[in-house]
């Protein structure tokens, strides 16, 4: 693959409930990207935008965002996925080699509208969704059940995931605050109230405020903007069976198959000892490990085994995660970027040492039904 | 929202209802529910059994001609998976004070599972692995609440 190389990035503070609105946070955040990169409005060439109808309330949402996410008389599109596909079409863009500079950004603000609703609006309007039972909530307590009795592991260990990721969040400072905890301990997740048994409250990636921007530019564009650029030198993408009851939960095939093509692409066969730093998005607590495993970072039901603390075997999530804060439409982009700000050693206080390669994920769909792994190369 | 928020919160005003066609397959399989009876269809290249019934098996991506590959199911199966939850999926604010106990249940015979309440179960005692049955609603509508639940026998 040709590469291609990430440039800029910016991501605004994480909130439960932001004293301030979607526009001016995409400005905030997209700007913020463009002013890093030392680059202008005239520079950009091509916007991807991820964000979702539901979300945004109304239908073509990125009509509304043109003006503030740079797309004025820009080509322009979305992705109505996560953060981290909006990444995919960006690169895309890229490698058509139509453009120069691609402004990829995402986010949503889920102070504003009923989150739990809008995601029971991805179930079969013909099947599941009258009676309500298969949504966000329950299905994220079959996934840990599934996993827990296959391998035979106990909620303490998926709670020290929350522990681990809690703790780190409180070093990102643009973690939401609620997330960031460094008294925490195992027994305070279990304890914390049952939200999908075996899932409890803590274990769960909170949905929040948030939008977060990133720029790609092509090889020789990216060497006159930046000394220190990020290759993006593989990416996997695969998608599951829609309904949950054909699924086997407690794996995940399709980040099997994204890792694979990443991996190849990448030119790397020895993930566990090539990648040094994993961001990866955990919507709970337990699918860090089911998808570190699938991406080869763990035997399979060994995720909770391997050391993933900053410096230990392999840095899973050294930025708290998407547990630090889950703004839907970002947290897979949110990944890339403290995947990116690792290998250019700028992830102050949370720095993995010698970050040579990395790998970040996005993901959508019930019990991460689509999954999409980027692999990450710094130096020039 | 906080009360401190500065922006102005606007109902928005609209209600769009949606009509959705169930599809000659689903139509056929909830004409079945009515009169308390399962059915699934079986894929002519993989043979898996799926519960409810669809026109195209995803992983061989080929077509179950509607005419065909029925199968009569019975009213039992195996809880392969549960989970417990305070919240209506509307609100997560409010934690209910009665759990709902929902269950993934392989009805028998079939290769796919279903996601239903468990009713005369308490949620201590709940396992993978017990067999259930079918508690079928009393008046039946041709939908998917004619399956009111599944209970121990």
């Amino acid at each position: 693959m040709e590469k291609v190389g990430i440039v800029g990035y910016n991501q605004v503070k994480l909130h439960s409930d932001a004293n301030y609105g979607r526009y001016e946070m995409i400005f905030e955040a997209v700007r913020g990207a463009i002013d890093m990169a030392g680059l202008k409005k005239k520079d950009i060439s091509t916007v991807i935008s991820c964000t979702n109808d539901y979300y945004d309330g109304r239908t073509i949402s990125n009509c509304f965002t043109v003006e503030v996410g740079g797309g004025y008389m820009a080509d322009e599109s979305k992705v109505e996925m996560d953060g981290a596909h909006a990444v995919l079409y960006g690169l895309m863009r890229i490698l058509s080699g139509n453009h120069k500079l691609a402004v990829v950004w995402g986010g949503s603000m889920p102070s504003c509208f009923p989150y739990h609703s809008t995601r029971l609006y991805e179930t079969d309007p013909t099947w599941e969704r009258p009676l309500g039972y298969v949504n966000d909530i329950t299905s994220s307590g079959f996934q840990m059940r599934s996993y827990m009795e296959k391998y035979g592991v106990s909620s303490e260990e998926i709670a020290a995931v929350a522990v681990k990721n809690r703790k780190n969040a409180v070093k990102n400072p643009l973690a939401l605050a609620e997330a960031q905890n460094s008294n925490i301990d195992i027994e305070k997740v279990l304890s914390s109230g049952i939200y999908a048994d075996p899932v409890t409250e803590l274990m769960v990636a909170q949905p929040c405020d948030g939008v977060a921007a990133l720029l790609l530019a092509p090889e020789r564009q990216a060497l006159k903007i930046t000394d220190n650029p990020v290759w993006i030198t593989g990416v996997g993408y695969s998608q599951d069976a829609y309904y949950l009851g054909d699924r086997n939960l407690y794996e995940s095939k399709s980040m099997e198959i994204a890792a694979k093509t990443a991996f190849e692409s990448a030119g790397i066969s020895d993930p566990k000892n090539e990648i040094n730093v994993a961001e990866i998005f955990e919507a709970y607590a337990h699918e860090e490990l089911i998808l570190s495993e699938a991406i080869g970072l763990a035997d399979k039901g060994k995720g909770a085994s391997i050391n993933s603390e900053i410096n230990g075997d392999i840095s899973i999530n050294p930025s708290g995660g998407a547990i630090s804060g889950n703004p839907p439409c970002a947290t897979g982009l949110i990944r890339i970027i403290e995947a990116a700000k690792q290998l250019r050693g700028e992830a102050n206080g949370y720095q993995v040492n010698n970050a040579k390669k990395a790998v970040a994920s996005g993901q959508i769909g019930m019990c991460a039904q689509n999954n999409i792994l980027f692999v990450l190369e710094g130096g020039n | 929202m906080s009360e401190d928020k500065v922006i102005v919160a606007n109902k928005g005003m609209v209600r769009a209802d949606f009509n959705f066609w169930v599809g000659r397959y689903l139509d056929k399989f909830y004409d079945n529910l009515e009169n308390k009876k399962v059915i699934g269809n079986k894929c002519p290249k993989c043979s898996a059994v799926f519960v409810p019934p669809r026109k195209i098996c995803g992983k061989c991506n080929v077509v179950i001609p509607l005419e065909e590959n029925w199968v009569d199911l019975p009213d039992t199966g195996t809880v392969v998976n549960y989970t417990i939850t305070p919240y209506r999926v509307n609100d997560r604010t409010h934690r209910k004070a009665k759990n709902l106990l929902l269950g993934m249940v392989q009805i028998d015979g079939s290769d796919t599972s279903i996601i239903y309440r468990l009713l005369n179960i308490d949620p201590s005692d709940v396992k993978t692995g017990m067999k259930v049955k079918i508690e079928w609603a009393e008046k039946t509508k041709g939908d998917p609440s004619d399956i009111k639940g599944f209970v121990t026998f």
